[in-house]
């Protein structure tokens, strides 16, 4: 009996191994006649720089500010390419409004007083910026370092590669158009999509997609002694370049009022926030935990057309260019990361479609990890 | 049950089983309908993006579905060969020995209630994106697994080991020819149980970016990008794999007990 038993199991056992060697030998075949490509993962943008110096598989990174800078000033790797080489003045991060909370009672007042802020915070920042040995650049370092979590010398040195800026302008539109061309080419997005979406084409969607009326009403907004009504905001986490959200929500270094608070604005952090890449954001936008956020233009633009089809309209930017590549000291080229990982925020952000930018121009393939 | 009667009851229980897939779709294209394909997409749309996937790769995938459902079955199988190899002799041991069983006990039941997801930061640290989901899944099946084989043993009835004692048998004997072979229905049983929750466990454990693909992975990406046709053809394959390998263990556990005389249940 019991020797019948052994059998039994010692069948089940080898005819479980030979599956399992039969499955690994497969599906571990590479793809024939082809160069490798490289590969990428998702990664929380914080555990980027720590994964780079001990995960042998792990090639490089491509991040927001401060987390580029904060691997290069420690050594574990060095800029390869910053996005601003590749493709300068580049929208980053802008301010998406919900389409829902624009047609509030209160909306529009709201996105306009919100957007003002937006415009002064983002100016203090600029003059903070070119005064470094002025009171107000101690004061964006410091304000910099309690946002990001990151020591004086990762915040200053990436500080240095921030290039703030509201403004929506031609070049910007052309740009949204130019991602929304290039989700389609990667085959994230579809021609046939933006036309069920009821636009004619990618130039169309970016044009009718951003709204710079909004930005031109704030021009002439007051200051408000009364609180006109609450925003709830979504942002990422630790993201530089969102920066100007988290000085004009600042209390103590303007006098006791925040900037957003100045013009009636009463800003809360919105459900989850802050999150941990642009698609999560936009997908807080869709159940409706966002009335405004700052997020990168590319899952803004890809989750508006594809699922979850959030309906918004991008009405300023908040920076351009500002993320960098960043990959082990030895490698000298994006030909050497072939074989190798790169880990993004996620599929679907800004980075990641940088990235797929800079390796197609190189003529190499950017495949899951 | 004579075998007029049994054809008829297959019979029947097709028939209910087809029908009960026909109304689940419908059900589903009138959701979707009702959504407008804002999240939920419709069957056709689903089964068109899945039958093509295992021709067309997807492009900024890179790999084939059948190559994604591999990966995630390659990691299946080295969690659970790894759950077998420990938790079989360990189980044995705990089930045997009382003092390894009360030097145990508190270790185990405080670990046991810890989600296998609750290690995989660690995991991904130590073990790397390629190791780290492996042993998330090999958690998840070491427990269910270990479990029943303590409860194996110390279901052997005492009459037996008595028996074997009076007929000369050592404690070596009666172990290898009382104890283990009582014990292998509550091993299947343990499979059967451990591979389920070894499946929940692996997608969430390729959700933290892995190597060579998989479905979990899949899932995570499309979703971000918010290619969800994509991702409910993913989780269309999951669905799939997952009650195929159940089922598989679940009818070998059954077969077995059935075999040794135990009443199926």
């Amino acid at each position: 009996m019991q020797k019948k038993i052994i059998a039994a199991i010692v069948a089940v056992v080898v005819i479980v191994a030979a599956i399992g060697a039969a499955l690994l030998l497969t599906s571990s075949l590479p793809p024939a006649t082809e160069k490798e490509p490289v590969y990428y993962v998702s990664m929380g943008v914080g555990t980027m720089k720590n994964a780079l110096s001990t995960n042998a598989s792990l090639g490089g990174y491509i991040a927001w500010e401060p987390f580029g800078s904060d691997g290069i000033v420690s050594g574990v790797g060095h800029a390869l390419k910053w996005s601003g080489e590749v493709k300068p003045n580049h929208p980053c991060c802008v301010v998406l409004v919900s389409d829902a909370f624009l047609s509030t009672s209160l909306g529009v007042n709201l996105t306009v007083r919100f957007l003002k802020a937006h415009i002064d915070a983002t100016n203090w920042m600029n003059a903070a910026l070119a005064d470094k040995a002025g009171g107000d650049y101690t004061k964006l370092v410091d304000m910099a370092m309690k946002f990001t979590g990151r020591n004086e010398t990762v915040v200053k040195a990436a500080l240095d590669h921030m290039k703030y800026d509201y403004a929506i302008s031609q070049e910007t539109i052309d740009y949204i158009t130019w991602f929304a061309e290039q989700f389609v080419d990667i085959g994230q997005m579809t021609n046939a999509s933006i036309i069920a979406r009821g636009y004619s084409s990618a130039a169309d969607f970016a044009d009718k997609y951003t709204d710079a009326s909004y930005l031109a009403d704030a021009a002439s907004v007051g200051t408000s002694s009364t609180m006109v009504g609450s925003v709830r905001l979504g942002y990422l986490t630790g993201d530089l370049h969102q920066l100007a959200q988290y000085v004009a929500r600042n209390t103590t270094n303007f006098g006791g009022t925040s900037m957003f608070a100045k013009y009636g604005v009463n800003v809360s952090s919105a459900t989850g926030a802050p999150y941990s890449s642009g698609p999560t954001e936009m997908d807080n936008f869709a159940n409706g935990n966002i009335d405004i956020g700052y997020l990168g233009a590319p899952p803004a633009i890809l989750k508006h057309i594809n699922n979850p089809k959030v309906d918004a309209k991008i009405v300023a930017q908040a920076n351009t260019e500002g993320s960098a590549l960043v990959v082990l000291p030895s490698i000298t080229s994006l030909e050497e990361l072939r074989g190798l990982v790169v880990a993004i925020p996620s599929v679907g952000s800004i980075q990641y479609l940088l990235l797929q930018v800079m390796l197609k121009d190189a003529g190499i393939r950017l495949v899951a990890g | 049950m004579p075998k007029e009667e049994r054809r008829r009851n297959l019979l029947r229980r097709l028939t209910i089983g087809t029908l009960s897939i026909a109304v689940f779709i419908a059900i589903w294209y009138v959701i979707a309908w009702i959504d407008k394909e804002t999240v939920v997409i419709y069957p056709h749309t689903v089964f068109a993006t899945l039958f093509s996937s295992f021709t067309t790769a997807i492009p900024w995938r890179g790999y084939l579905m059948q190559q994604e459902v591999l990966a995630s079955l390659g990691r299946l199988f080295w969690g659970f060969a790894l759950a077998f190899v420990i938790a079989v002799p360990l189980g044995l041991l705990i089930g045997y020995n009382w003092v390894a069983n009360i030097a145990s006990k508190p270790i185990i039941e405080v670990l046991r209630p810890i989600p296998p997801l609750a290690w995989l930061p660690i995991f991904i640290v130590v073990f790397r994106n390629d190791i780290g989901p492996i042993m998330v899944v090999f958690l998840g099946i070491f427990f269910p697994l270990l479990l029943a084989m303590v409860f194996g043993v110390r279901s052997v009835p005492r009459e037996l080991i008595e028996a074997a004692k009076t007929l000369g048998a050592n404690r070596l004997a009666i172990f290898r020819k009382v104890i283990f072979p009582s014990t292998v229905p509550y091993m299947m049983n343990g499979i059967y149980v451990g591979l389920g929750v070894g499946w929940m466990c692996i997608v969430a454990a390729e959700m933290m970016g892995v190597r060579g693909g998989g479905l979990g992975d899949l899932i995570n990406a499309s979703g971000s990008s918010g290619n969800y046709d994509v991702m409910y053809a993913a989780m269309v394959m999951l669905g799939v794999f997952g009650f195929l390998t159940t089922e598989v263990a679940r009818i070998l556990s059954q077969e077995v007990r059935e075999w040794m005389g135990m009443r199926a249940d």
